[in-house]
């Protein structure tokens, strides 16, 4: 009897150590593989991170995102990173910020996207008709040096000539988002730095005394300007060409609406690539192993980057690109020549100082 | 190893708080949410049962003016959201506290003539019309129109912003020195009508619209009292082609800790099923492409006009109109000085009037306070009238001649003796009545501040029959009263009836407060 008792105990007690040590590595297991990771990026991959698919793909690969938006340089100087598991900015520019503030070494840059400007037939009728924009086999090209000079002139909309649609007395400028705060902008002033420059890399003070008169005006002559893209880039969707004729956006932002055939993009509005333009490129710092897991799965994961192409970014793999534009009917530049390379990131942060300096 | 701990922990902690959410404070901390909310959003009020169904949140609306929420905001004041007719003001200001902000709905600012006037003029479809032949019409004295107070309220500011814009040779508001100062001065010079609040607004034009042209409001009150049939003559929406400004009425995220809601409720204003019924109910402008504009709405190109991009910017446009634009103010201030507003009342009153004289400094302060060119009287009584006194402010610096002598005068005040409202009241009008006779070109308008019952003097019939008696350009001249300790509610009321003003309650705010709050009638 006492035996029996004695055998009946320990045989309990192998089976609750047993159950115990099944449950543990159960736990392991699972707390491996399935992670919740926090992060904060640029608004306009907001819409990847909520698109279903997205988050399926994730949750295949024990990830369960959770993200905050915000101005991708707001980023760099406003959030206390501690709370976060990654930041995923718009733009190397920004990330470079965040990067050396933050003393962060790793980072991924799953997919990348150029510039361009949305606008409508009307107005591109226009700028065709006074030697501004130009029709390559069927894409449209915006050509900033002929621009530069209609603003460094600061002329209005009404005087262009052959002007039937828009003889608007607002000045000829494009609408961009707030250079102090967001990449878009940040961009937007690279890009027209490089045309300022007479088609050169802007690299000296020599060359930033030369170029800034002109390029403060394209911002501060807009009057106030929103903190992140997709600000006015949904104005441009609902409130029409009265409010902004030539928006600075992503092309992702333009083919991610185009293809969700929701009504959003209608037969009237155009896009341009801007000549030259440059690419943003999309860049996740992780803050730990966790964001490090995100950045792995975004860069690697076939079914993730089909999904970002999707959502009308481009990535390493043209082939994804062709097949959704071509499935969409959408119009877009396959590949892009006249591509130009950012300034530093000290030269850009002294031109954007310059400019704050005079708001 | 350690980082696989940490994430661990993470998890469970995760697993703590949504279980302490559900059980605990979640129903109701994590579901209620505060927001300061601009006036013009109370109409909002009968789709607030839908809104809270829908996101599944409690919402405790406060409401404020513009100007004053924003105040409230950068002082700190504890709250989830803001919610505005616009947000660039604000977002202008320093410490703002806005963390996110999202647009649910588009209204712009544009100005309604009665349909008979527009045909007259060749405003009706006519895409050539200007803000410039608008001021020209008002200068002429042909158009007298109703608007806001832009120091006060949205529809105003957004108003002034726009047509700064308009009428510059820039093109855009941001510099000062290209306004067309003239247009801007026979633009106002219509301005017959001006309040510190777009509804109070809405409701004095219905009423008045006998001796007025048309008002500056947002596209949807105007469009609104059309489809109520409130008006004797509907008003034809004008579009001037140099632009307009829109209203976006962005949700602010203030507390960073009610993020969650605040997406829900944001996801739920901008769905498409209610962003339809939004558009349909409130005539407001859809802000998601999904939703067709109606065909409610005018299908024109609409110009959006630039905002100013520096608060100095924005601050020397309204400081522009108010010292400089608009029809200069004279206001009458009839001021209780009885045996019981001796002590702590009186002391409150010489507080008000030395903030107004540029002692506040606040941001609603350096606006409320008496501008360049006002003209002030002052009359006071007890038993009887004492002699009034004038003030010419030609120089509205806080220690300037002019705002110093009101001072002095103000804190010499002493209190003693009886309560002769309605023979103060008599006297107002009459020295009103001979000041607009000289000099028309003011904005006349009288404040009764009192903290009890009438006892001496003549009696509320015998002024009623007087104000009868006056001729109706005079009668037009409103009184605002201010309730104050035990002022008499009932007769206060009737007498900002009478004379189309409106009442104000100190004892819910405080004096200084209330007579803030008056200036933007003024």
């Amino acid at each position: 009897m006492k035996r029996s008792l004695g055998l009946l105990l320990s045989l309990l007690l192998i089976i609750g150590v047993g159950i115990a040590i099944y449950l543990s590595v159960q736990e392991q297991m699972g707390n491996r593989s399935k992670i919740t990771v926090h992060g904060l990026i640029g608004s306009e991959k907001e819409e990847f991170f909520k698109d279903p698919r997205v988050l399926a793909a994730l949750q295949r690969l024990g990830l369960t995102v959770q993200v905050e938006k915000a101005g991708s340089r707001q980023i760099a100087t406003s959030f206390d990173l501690k709370l976060y598991d990654f930041v995923f900015t718009a733009g190397m520019p920004a990330a470079e910020k965040i990067r050396r503030d933050r003393h962060l070494n790793q980072f991924y840059t799953p997919f990348f996207t150029p510039m361009t400007i949305a606008s409508w037939q009307p107005i591109v009728r226009l700028l065709v008709n006074n030697g501004m924009a130009e029709d390559r086999g069927g894409i449209l090209f915006f050509k900033m040096a002929p621009f530069l000079d209609a603003v460094k002139a600061q002329r209005r909309w009404k005087e262009l000539a052959d002007n039937h649609d828009y003889a608007v007395s607002k000045n000829i400028l494009i609408t961009s988002t707030d250079v102090r705060k967001s990449n878009s902008a940040a961009m937007y002033l690279a890009l027209a730095s490089f045309v300022a420059n007479g088609d050169n890399v802007v690299q000296s003070d020599a060359d930033i005394d030369r170029v800034m008169p002109l390029l403060e005006g394209l911002f501060l002559r807009q009057g106030f300007t929103e903190s992140s893209t997709e600000y006015p880039f949904e104005d441009y969707l609902v409130m029409g060409m009265g409010k902004s004729p030539l928006i600075m956006i992503y092309e992702a932002q333009f083919l991610h609406r185009a293809a969700a055939g929701d009504g959003g993009i209608t037969s009237d509005m155009v896009l341009l690539y801007p000549e030259p333009t440059l690419y943003t490129k999309h860049v996740l710092l992780p803050l730990n192993e966790a964001g490090a897991r995100l950045g792995e799965a975004l860069t690697n994961d076939p079914e993730l980057q089909r999904l970002a192409v999707e959502h009308g970014f481009r990535n390493q793999n043209i082939a994804y690109f062709r097949e959704f534009t071509r499935q969409h009917h959408i119009t877009a530049a396959d590949t892009l020549t006249n591509v130009i390379d950012a300034p530093s990131y000290e030269v850009l942060e002294r031109m954007i100082q310059r400019i704050e300096q005079r708001y | 190893m350690s980082t696989q701990g940490g994430f661990k922990l993470g998890g469970l902690l995760g697993v703590l708080c949504l279980t302490l959410l559900t059980v605990g404070c979640g129903q109701q901390a994590a579901n209620t949410l505060t927001v300061l909310a601009g006036s013009e959003l109370e109409d909002l009020k009968p789709l607030l049962p839908e809104i809270q169904a829908g996101a599944g949140l409690n919402l405790e609306l406060r409401y404020s003016g513009s100007l004053d929420g924003a105040e409230r905001l950068v002082a700190g004041e504890a709250v989830d959201l803001a919610w505005f007719s616009h947000g660039k003001y604000l977002s202008l200001l320093q410490g703002n506290r806005v963390i996110s902000q999202e647009k649910i709905m588009l209204s712009p600012v544009v100005l309604g003539v009665k349909e008979s006037k527009a045909r007259a003029w060749g405003w009706v479809d006519n895409p050539n019309l200007t803000w410039r032949d608008i001021a020209a019409k008002a200068g002429s004295g042909e158009l007298r129109y109703a608007m806001t107070n832009p120091a006060s309220s949205n529809s105003g500011f957004t108003a002034l912003v726009g047509v700064s814009a308009a009428l510059s040779a820039g093109g855009d508001a941001s510099q000062p020195e290209t306004l067309d100062q003239t247009a801007l001065k026979n633009f106002f010079k219509g301005q017959t009508l001006i309040a510190g609040s777009s509804g109070w607004l809405a409701e004095r034009y219905i009423a008045e619209s006998d001796h007025l042209d048309g008002m500056i409001n947002y596209e949807s009150v105007l469009m609104e009292l059309n489809r109520d049939g409130k008006l004797q003559e509907k008003l034809y929406l004008v579009y001037p082609k140099e632009g307009i400004i829109t209203a976006d009425y962005p949700l602010m995220l203030i507390n960073a800790d009610k993020r969650e809601a605040y997406q829900k409720l944001v996801d739920f204003l901008r769905s498409p099923g209610f962003q339809q019924k939004l558009m349909e109910q409130t005539l407001r402008r859809p802000v998601i492409p999904q939703v067709k504009l109606s065909a409610d709405f005018p299908k024109q190109l609409l110009v959006e006009l630039p905002f100013p991009n520096s608060l100095e910017a924005v601050d020397r446009l309204l400081f522009s109109y108010l010292d400089e634009q608009r029809i200069p103010s004279h206001p009458f201030f009839v001021l209780d000085i009885s045996g019981s507003m001796a002590g702590d009342r009186l002391n409150q009153l010489k507080t008000v009037f030395n903030n107004l004289t540029g002692m506040d400094q606040s941001l609603t302060g350096q606006f409320a306070r008496f501008r360049e060119r006002e003209q002030v009287t002052v009359i006071t009584f007890n038993d009887e009238v004492q002699p009034q006194r004038d003030f010419q402010i030609t120089d509205p610096k806080t220690q300037s001649q002019d705002m110093m002598q009101l001072r002095e005068y103000v804190n010499g005040l002493n209190a003693r003796g009886a309560t002769a409202i309605f023979s103060a009241l008599k006297r107002a009008y009459g020295l009103a009545a001979q000041a607009r006779q000289n000099d028309p070109q003011r904005y006349y308008s009288i404040v009764l501040m009192s903290d009890g019952e009438n006892n001496a003097g003549i009696s509320q019939n015998d002024f009623l029959a007087y104000y009868r008696s006056l001729p109706e350009a005079v009668r037009r001249i409103r009184t605002f009263t201010v309730l104050f300790g035990e002022a008499d509610t009932a007769t206060m009321t009737a007498l900002a009836n009478a004379t189309g003003g409106r009442v104000f309650d100190s004892r819910k705010v405080s004096l200084s407060q209330a007579f803030k709050q008056i200036r933007g009638y003024q």
